[in-house]
């Protein structure tokens, strides 16, 4: 009864000789990393990763500020490092992109060698490069773009088309507003994304490809395969637990946080050199310089602490400051406790959501920059009680060969020996839900939902005779409406007049499987089967900026007048 | 204008016939598509009781009573066929559905939930089941249900008399049974079971009574040329039901 689900049109169409070109356009897997990226393609026959001039397949994200044109590391040939001294080159922008200068990872970004300044008011905080002794601001937005821009230039000129379909991984812990920065960088250079796909899940993507040829050679049936990803890049650790069988990744649950490499190397630096945030306060053209000086030599060390168990770390930061100073293992796993506690923290919450026992973990995949860390290693192989990791996977390369897997699939491409019969069903990483009860953040689509979602509940007025409600709609897993990031708003009118309590205000959210969000709110007077009023739909999020503002000043002009309870769900 | 009238509308298979098997949706595919593109709107659905619209297991093409891995797989293998990623967009709300019902039948307290509001036990009634002799709900479920022991009814139709909205005549075996559970009030229903001659009527545990109406069916007798044949049905119902019950387990072991 195994009859294949995938249909190939006609076997002289795709058989034969390279025809992948031609086909209706494949959507490229790009990976943004915080310190790397990478581009990969499906090449009709299996996932291939795009070199640049260099014959490089993983280049650093930075784009340097020179004279007019800025220049981004897919195409520049002088050395990272030294751009780095001069104040001219910004990165981490995938830290930096969606967030307002009250955000703590914002002002962790403060001691990077260019200027990233906050008044702590929630606005977008201001970035600038240092050209010609002159700031030059700039946006995440646009650093990023200028760097799709030649990842963009460097497909087209390969593969001898024009790119524009694109599936990006992004970090699990992007709020909805960080993807439509995100987008709208990918706007900016003239790419379109189909798919934003949490950088786990297209890893997992990649796994369910795994076994879906493993379970071909073996003629067996493929049993379902439960597997837990981890992924620590330099921005971000993210885990996932994934039950695959059939080519089905079908993700269990997602854990966030926005911890990283770029935490170890700052608390690196910090040990190094205690009071290094008040010797780089001011961002003189010294002080950037050795800023940067102590970044490469402590980014160095910690590669090499991979390797050896100590370190000689020996730097002049010039103005008088000399390290020399011998750094062990043990040290380096001592000075990053916490962090290597949340990465602990997070697989077991991972685990906990997805339902999921230790031992019935099959596979475990670690990925990103950080996995070659041995403690990173460890703490992951401890946790889930394996002896060994699973092999098979370039730790750097996972999540783009998954992106250009899902870019594929979701093109519609087939592939006549069932290497693309894949599919991710994915789960939403936040919960998202308006502000009722008070103050409280009520869910109405949980954490770890089967994507596309559906979900609705019911509300009812706090006031009599009140006419209108204000629908706050968040996102996020904190109690309290403010602790959540506010997606929109918008307003119920003409509730028709009624004792508290007894209208019942319908809002339902649906998500569709690509992410997109549209908010339904309706209202029914009992005994009704039809809408008192025209039911309202809002696609989410609305909120540009200033999202703190926002909620600050409803809440001047509104007060509770316009609140909502939840009605309870009758048993 | 709503979900689940639409989806209603999308579904039709509900012959009992189809529900073992997997679905052929290849016919319904043009319906599907015709609905998604004109529907957007969701909002009528709480105002509609949310259970019973469509049934979960005929949605999955499983039956009632199979396991949680054989969900998984059902519901994996349609998702294959109408997730969005692989049909676009007018695979969006049937994927919902499959979402929701799995949702529900992969939680054990949901899905006792939901087999209780949809009146069916999670036992295998065997292949001749007829949904004729199963008495349905009124009203929320109770602990406790009626039942009447066939052998032991003279068909002098005093219960049907009384509580006529619960009992009824079953003209074919010249006996009562119940129609209705809880169809008339409790008073009637009190006069009507005190009423009975034979006192054949008895309040039996709501677990037990998919069971007991199956059993007190005739079923067919193996016939030995022309002896036997016939039909014919446990002379202890209670007793019969008893060794079903303990059958049911060796099996599950």
């Amino acid at each position: 009864m195994a009859e294949p689900a995938y249909t190939v049109a006609s076997d002289s169409e795709t058989t034969g000789e390279e025809k992948t070109y031609t086909l209706p356009e494949i959507a490229i897997g790009i990976d943004i990393g915080t310190s790397q990226c990478s581009i990969a393609v499906w090449n009709g026959s299996r996932v291939e990763l795009l070199k640049n001039t260099r014959n490089q397949k993983i280049m650093r994200s930075y784009v340097t500020f020179k004279d007019d044109i800025p220049s981004g590391g897919v195409s520049s040939q002088l050395s990272h490092e030294g751009e780095l001294l001069s104040g001219a080159t910004v990165f981490n922008m995938k830290r930096l992109i969606g967030r307002v200068d009250t955000d703590p990872v914002v002002h962790a970004s403060k001691n990077l060698p260019f200027l990233v300044q906050t008044l702590d008011i929630g606005v977008r905080p201001f970035i600038a490069a240092l050209v010609n002794n002159m700031w030059r601001s700039t946006t995440p937005e646009e650093v990023l773009a200028i760097f799709l821009v030649e990842l963009r230039a460097l497909a087209e000129a390969q593969l001898k088309r024009p790119i524009r379909n694109v599936v990006l991984t992004i970090p699990v812990s992007f709020s909805r507003f960080q993807l439509t920065r995100i987008e709208r960088a990918c706007a900016m250079a003239g790419l379109h994304v189909l798919r934003l796909m949490p950088e786990p899940t297209a890893v997992a993507l990649l796994y369910a490809q795994h076994q879906q040829q493993a379970s071909h050679e073996n003629m067996g049936s493929g049993s379902e395969k439960i597997a837990l990803i981890f992924n620590m890049g330099a921005g971000y650790c993210d885990v996932a637990v994934t039950a695959t069988a059939g080519g089905v990744s079908q993700i269990k649950a997602l854990a966030r946080s926005t911890i990283g490499g770029e935490d170890l190397l700052q608390n690196m630096m910090r040990h190094l050199l205690p009071d290094s945030e008040n010797i780089f306060k001011s961002h003189g053209v010294k002080e950037i310089e050795s800023m940067a000086l102590l970044r490469v030599a402590t980014q160095d060390a910690i590669h090499r602490l991979s390797s050896d168990n100590n370190v000689q770390v020996d730097v002049d930061l010039g103005n008088g400051v000399k390290i020399s100073k011998v750094v062990d293992r043990e040290e380096f796993e001592e000075v990053n406790r916490s962090v290597f506690e949340k990465c602990e923290s997070l697989i077991i919450q991972c685990l906990q959501d997805a339902r999921v026992e230790v031992e019935d973990v099959n596979d475990v995949i670690i990925v990103g920059g950080c996995s070659y860390i041995p403690r990173v290693k460890n703490l992951v192989t401890n946790i889930c009680k394996v002896k060994e990791l699973y092999k098979g996977m370039n730790p750097l390369e996972a999540a783009v060969c998954g992106a250009a897997v899902e870019g594929a699939v979701a093109s519609g491409i087939n592939d006549p020996f069932g290497n693309l019969d894949l599919l991710t069903i994915q789960a939403t990483p936040l919960a998202i839900g308006i502000r009722a009860d008070g103050n409280n953040f009520v869910p109405v689509i949980p954490r770890n939902t089967t994507m596309p979602a559906r979900k609705e509940l019911v509300f009812t007025t706090v006031h009599d005779n009140q006419t209108e409600a204000l629908i706050l709609v968040y996102e996020g897993e904190g109690n309290k409406a403010e602790e959540n990031h506010l997606l929109g708003y918008f307003k119920i009118m003409g509730i028709p007049a009624a004792p508290k309590g007894v209208p019942e205000i319908n809002v339902c959210m649906d998500i569709d499987a690509a992410n997109v969000l549209r908010v339904l709110a309706g209202v029914v007077m009992p005994g009704s089967r039809q809408p008192a009023v025209p039911v309202m739909e809002v696609r989410m999020p609305t909120v540009e900026d200033g999202h703190g503002w926002c909620a600050e000043a409803l809440n001047r002009n509104y007060g509770a007048t316009l609140d909502l309870v939840t009605i309870q769900k009758k048993a | 204008m709503s979900l689940l009238t639409s989806s209603c509308y999308l579904l039709p298979w509900s012959k009992p016939a189809q529900i073992h098997g997997y679905l052929n949706f290849s016919k319904h595919s043009k319906l599907l598509r015709q609905e998604c593109t004109t529907v957007r709107c969701c909002s009528s659905r709480s105002w509609q009781t949310p259970r019973a619209q469509h049934n979960y297991y005929e949605l999955l093409g499983v039956s009632a009573d199979s396991n949680a891995q054989e969900i998984r797989e059902a519901y994996r293998k349609l998702q294959k066929q109408h997730h969005p990623d692989i049909v676009g967009q007018k695979g969006h709300k049937y994927t919902l559905l499959l979402n929701e019902a799995y949702e529900v039948l992969m939680k054990d307290d949901l899905r006792r939930k939901y087999d209780e509001s949809i009146n069916q036990m999670r036992i295998r009634l065997g292949e001749n089941n007829t949904p004729l002799g199963n008495s349905t709900w009124k009203g929320p479920l109770r602990p406790q249900a009626l039942f009447v022991d066939e052998n032991a009814c003279i068909g002098c139709r005093e219960c049907v008399y009384h509580a006529s909205n619960t009992f009824i005549m079953d003209e074919a075996r010249g006996c009562a049974r119940v129609k209705v559970q809880y169809g008339d009030t409790d008073q009637n229903i009190e006069v009507s079971i005190e009423s009975c001659p034979v006192n054949c009527i008895y309040w039996v545990k709501r677990e037990e009574l998919a069971v007991l109406e199956f059993l007190i069916q005739p079923q067919p007798k193996a016939g030995y040329g022309v002896f036997g044949g016939g039909w014919e049905r446990p002379a202890n119902i209670f007793t019969a039901a008893e060794s079903f019950k303990k059958q049911l387990r060796r099996q599950a072991t």
